[in-house]
């Protein structure tokens, strides 16, 4: 028998799955910066977005708008601080989301995909590679959306940045998740827009994107708390609000942890089980 | 000392037929009962017609896809029960040359593929040096592969597969689409493969090249093995007759049918290759070729088919195929 040893051939590392993970990293970022267009056009979305809420804002509430606002939302942000946060949160969702499951089908249209399956990998390095580098330009870049409007337009605030940055990253752990859900649909179905694109548009109705999740009815709140966008954004405001303090958002941070924990865990498990039915059906070169 | 076996695959799909909200299922068979082994340093050929089960067979071996029922083993690995293992040890093309990154130039796509195969670094580096010279990519490394023509991707695709020396190799027809310069490079190196000690699962169209590069052949049809030995001995047993290739124009099937009724023919095919001039081949199998000629030769102008060549060979694998199964390989 063929040994590694007798025929010069690395072994795996105990660190063995890091290189891995990183050549996936590196490649997807050569591939990003060799299709620079969408990163540069996608950066004025979420201006756009608060731009227009606030419009129908002022058209609705009159003089009174900013101060309606803030009574009704509790919030003494500025409205478009406010507003942009949702926003900015949204579109990274927006991305890790689509991103997880998007990728894996570029990847099968590409032809890629199998030639991915076919190396000696854990699929879970396959999924978070191929969306981590377009997850970490996306952060990067919608955080610098969020970071120059506070710096703007609530200098004051710029302190709690560094906190609500903190709440972002440990709310991007669940997100890949529920990623995972939309990359087991994306091999099963090959559909990946339709399901990425609804499920984004009621993420932004649900977890209070340009509200607060209070307006919505309690039903709609049961729904909204299974979705860690909800806690981001609450919690994002609040720490950018109140500056250096944690103590408003401990609570919600700790749901945060938990999802953190169990979210991803579900989400592989749903991907692995739709990924044993393509191996059957023979799903993965299909598209 | 075996490096692959396939033990008693077997696989069906279930595919969905009819109109839509009406679509009923139906069973298709892919791969019946399929056993082989292949040795350390052979050449395993598999031939087929498309839809026989080749690339089936490939993507089972290498994990893509599961098996209804059986296993095989790769290095002593499952490729069911222990698959990422099994993976470590195959190197494989898959058929096309979309199995790249085309963004990626050739030096970029190894040295991904290279960490993906927990290759380290330095001997990573000197192995896609190696590799790059070996497939004639050299001077090219550093252009996209985009830039690259057909022959130079499907090139780069087998010098992926060969990258981390794998002990089991696996290539789903490795010339195809290439120029006669390129194939015969491929060629060389997998002669070179078997040499230090490769086991090389091969499938191909191409009925010259499995029998010159397979130690065994496997002729696969509707997902059976129908024969397995190597090529000679496969060619002896349709030796005891004589094949009579006849190219022609205004090939006319029921005329072809009439040359059934000559004492000494024992299987008459024909494949058209123009069907507006209906130019093709007509392939004749006679107990003794000298005899039947002048007869067939008779039968067919009168029918009106239009000959261009008369040629006695020697039997080919194709002829065995034909022997096997009453039909060509390309049908």
């Amino acid at each position: 028998m063929f040994s590694s040893v007798s025929r010069g051939e690395p072994s795996v590392t105990s660190l063995g799955d890091l290189a891995p993970l990183a050549a996936i990293f590196k490649k997807q970022v050569r591939h990003l910066i060799r299709y620079p267009g969408e990163f540069i056009f996608v950066l004025i979305i979420p201006y756009f977005l608060t731009a227009m809420v606030v419009a129908m804002g002022n058209s609705a509430g009159g003089a009174s708008a900013v101060s309606n606002f803030s009574v009704r939302t509790g919030s003494k942000l500025n409205p478009f601080v406010f507003l942009i946060i949702g926003a900015g949160v949204w579109m990274i969702s927006w991305m890790v989301l689509e991103g997880i499951g998007t990728s894996l089908r570029d990847e099968q249209i590409k032809g890629t995909l199998e030639q991915n399956f076919l190396a000696p990998i854990n699929r879970f390095l396959l999924l978070v590679g191929t969306a981590l580098a377009q997850i970490v330009i996306t952060t990067i870049l919608f955080a610098t959306v969020i970071a120059a409007t506070v710096l703007v337009l609530a200098p004051g605030s710029a302190a709690g940045l560094v906190w609500a940055f903190g709440i972002l990253m440990v709310g991007l752990i669940p997100l890949f998740g529920i990623g995972f859900v939309f990359a087991a649909l994306v091999v099963r179905f090959k559909e990946p827009y339709a399901f990425t694109q609804a499920a984004n548009v009621l993420f932004a109705v649900v977890t209070g994107t340009f509200y607060t999740v209070n307006f919505l009815p309690f039903w709609v709140q049961v729904i909204s708390s299974a979705i860690p966008q909800t806690f981001v954004i609450q919690d994002m405001r609040l720490v950018v609000e109140s500056v250096n303090s944690l103590f408003g958002a401990v609570g919600t941070i700790l749901v945060l942890f938990t999802m953190a924990v169990i979210y991803p865990f579900l989400g592989y498990s749903f991907f692995k089980l739709f990924e044993k039915r393509a191996k059957i059906h023979g799903d993965l070169s299909k598209f | 000392m075996e490096l692959l076996e396939a033990d008693s695959l077997a696989k069906s799909f279930t595919v969905k037929e009819g109109p839509v909200f009406r679509k009923s299922p139906k069973t298709v068979i892919a791969l019946r009962d399929v056993s082989f082994k292949v040795k350390k340093g052979e050449v395993f050929g598999l031939l087929g017609p498309n839809g026989a089960g080749k690339t089936t067979t490939i993507k089972i071996l290498c994990t893509l896809i599961a098996p209804t029922s059986g296993d095989a083993f790769v290095n002593g690995h499952s490729v069911t029960r222990a698959p990422q293992k099994a993976r470590q040890d195959l190197g494989v093309m898959l058929t096309g040359d979309r199995t790249l990154y085309w963004k990626l130039t050739g030096r970029e796509n190894l040295e991904y593929f290279s960490a993906l195969y927990h290759m380290e670094k330095e001997l990573a580096k000197k192995r896609i040096e190696q590799v790059l010279k070996l497939v004639g990519l050299e001077d090219r490394q550093n252009t996209l592969v985009e830039n690259y023509s057909t022959g130079m991707r499907i090139r780069l695709s087998f010098g992926k597969a060969i990258l981390h020396e794998a002990p089991v190799i696996l290539l789903d027809e490795p010339t195809m689409s290439l120029d006669p310069q390129s194939a015969l490079l491929i060629r060389e190196v997998i002669q070179d493969l078997r040499r230090s000690g490769h086991a090389i699962v091969l499938t191909t169209h191409y009925m010259e090249e499995a029998d010159q590069l397979s130690d065994r052949v496997a002729i696969i049809d509707q997902g059976k093995i129908i024969a397995l030995a190597p090529p000679a001995a496969l060619k002896e047993s349709v030796m005891k007759s004589e094949t009579i290739d006849i190219e022609a124009r205004n090939i006319d099937p029921q005329v072809v049918e009439k040359l059934r009724g000559i004492d000494t023919i024992t299987e008459v095919t024909s494949f058209v290759e123009d069907a507006s001039s209906m130019k093709g081949m007509i392939k004749i199998h006679a107990t003794d070729a000298k005899d039947a000629i002048p007869e067939l030769l008779g039968v067919l102008v009168k029918g009106g088919v239009e000959i261009s060549n008369v040629k006695v060979a020697e039997p080919t694998l194709e002829d065995v195929f034909i022997s096997l199964t009453g039909r060509a390989l390309r049908d």
